[in-house]
């Protein structure tokens, strides 16, 4: 028996709620199919989200899960650009064509999916991006030269997590593109993520006994995201967190963090987040995503993003444009 | 003596020479090492000026294993002798960071921006915060010299300076207090 997992035609940390309640869902015998055929459009976060339930999967099961590559050819080569296919080879039996893609510049892809394992990787990663970064939010998101700097910090720390505290691998990936009906702006996304041993885990030895039977993923959730709290007794340990929640209240962007059961977030005056969400459907790791928002809405932009990028396909629900869908 | 240290430099001897960032805690490890390496080939160095003007990207784990750690430890090895630390070259964010880890470890340093003024970074008083500039405003001094230019009582300017002497803000010699001198 195979278990379906479906991908949402538009899968970013909203849909993956619904992809989360599969996962949870597919029964531990059977080996499970992510069909991602009808998909349109994935975020950074998606595409990160989707390697860490490969690895999942296959560590639950002895044997890569299936995948089927989207239907669209489009969308599969725009896949293929971000370098999620790359990644995936590696953890999932891949079910269609995998576009061979050559390397371009991309408008949209600040940095592809890149694994982080060691902290080696996470100097490579914030080499790699920071001059293109700086162009990015300087000259499309409008903001001050000096938000660039923190853009650097705040991408070191999300990926540092994962080296310092999940027990395993994960991925980064920064786009760039228009957020249409949710916020009429261009953002820069970055999306962090792993199948690790998720906060409460981490946390535990340290925090469990203080909160008794409340213990769980929220509780370590908020300890780590509103307090700073560590694993190491050190007061110097724990900031990063701090770090990108600081540097993003003086740029108006927003950071959410999804362990386990448990779902954070620093939520601006712009989105109608909620900041905190308990009792989700399992799904291992820690997932990040931090949102820089332009300066101020640029409708110009927005019309331009459309001939750069035709046909611009809407989420209706949150007003994603699809950024290059063909 | 007065060392100048190009943090940058050091970075490119204790990690790579292609790295232009700070960033992770085993590059700040790296980093704080090296430093303490010059400085124990270097013995007679007293006061340590740490140019940031060439690194990029400062992050919250590097700036506590570079600064706060090696500010932790000096206090904990100089019996003898005090080191005193200065910062210089900081933008805004690397100042950020510094600013936070030094408070999350109740220290502090004085910062030279990059054009030439001086301000403390990490935790202190408004008292010593007051003292500092002070000092720094007139020049050498004694705590009764200090407490009439702020129309203070002398007991808390006293109090006052010997807090920032103990910090390593300022320096001490018998009876008089004296600002950190420019490299």
């Amino acid at each position: 028996m195979t278990a379906l997992v479906e991908v949402a035609q538009f899968f970013d940390d909203r849909s993956f709620e619904q992809f989360a309640a599969a996962f949870a869902a597919a029964p531990a015998g059977e080996r499970v199919l992510v069909d991602a055929h009808a998909c349109e459009w994935a975020s950074p976060f998606g595409f990160v989200a989707l390697l860490c339930a490969g690895q999942a999967l296959a560590e639950r099961h002895g044997a890569k899960p299936l995948l089927t590559v989207p239907a669209d050819r489009d969308v599969a080569h725009y896949w293929a650009r971000t370098g999620f296919f790359r990644e995936a080879e590696a953890l999932f039996e891949i079910h269609g064509t995998v576009p061979r893609v050559k390397p371009q510049a991309e408008t949209t892809v600040l940095l592809e999916v890149t694994p982080v394992r060691v902290a080696g990787d996470v100097h490579k990663v914030v080499d790699h991006i920071q001059e293109r970064a700086a162009a990015i939010l300087t000259a499309e998101l409008g903001l001050d030269p000096k938000a660039t700097v923190g853009f650097g910090m705040a991408l070191s720390e999300a990926c540092q997590n994962i080296v310092e505290h999940a027990g395993t691998g994960g991925w980064v990936a920064v786009h760039a593109y228009t957020w249409r009906r949710r916020l009429g702006r261009r953002v820069v996304v970055i999306a962090v993520a792993d199948a690790g041993v998720g906060f409460r885990q981490t946390l535990a030895p340290t925090q469990a006994a203080a909160f008794g039977e409340r213990w769980g993923d929220a509780r370590a959730l908020e300890a780590a995201f509103i307090h700073g709290v560590s694993r190491f007794r050190d007061p110097g340990r724990g900031q990063g967190l701090r770090g990108i929640r600081r540097w993003l209240d003086r740029w108006g962007g927003k950071m959410s963090i999804r362990s386990g059961t448990a779902r954070i977030a620093m939520v601006p005056p712009w989105d109608e987040d909620v900041p905190l969400k308990d009792g989700l459907d399992m799904f291992p790791g820690a997932q990040v995503q931090v949102v820089i928002p332009a300066a101020a809405p640029d409708r110009s932009r927005a019309a331009n993003d459309s001939s750069e990028a035709p046909p611009a396909r809407t989420r209706p629900d949150t007003g994603t444009t699809a950024p290059e869908a063909k | 003596m007065i060392a100048e240290i190009d943090v940058k430099a050091v970075l490119s001897r204790s990690v790579c020479e292609f790295h232009s960032d700070l960033v992770t805690r085993s590059t700040g490890r790296a980093v704080r090492s090296g430093i303490e390496a010059h400085l124990q080939e270097h013995p007679d160095v007293t006061v340590v000026v740490l140019d940031f003007s060439a690194v990029r990207v400062l992050d919250c784990s590097c700036a506590d294993e570079v600064v706060a750690q090696l500010l932790l430890r000096r206090s904990a090895g100089e019996a003898d002798r005090p080191t005193y630390f200065l910062v210089r070259g900081l933008d805004e964010t690397h100042a950020d960071q510094i600013d936070d880890v030094l408070r999350r470890h109740g220290l502090a340093l004085v910062a030279e921006e990059r054009g030439g003024a001086r301000r403390l970074l990490g935790w202190v008083t408004e008292l010593m915060r007051t003292a500092w500039a002070g000092l720094a405003s007139r020049g050498p001094a004694e705590a009764e010299e200090l407490a009439s230019d702020l129309a203070w009582p002398v007991a808390d300017a006293r109090a006052a300076l010997d807090e920032l002497a103990f910090h390593h803000l300022v320096m001490r010699a018998e009876s008089r207090y004296l600002p950190l001198p420019a490299a």
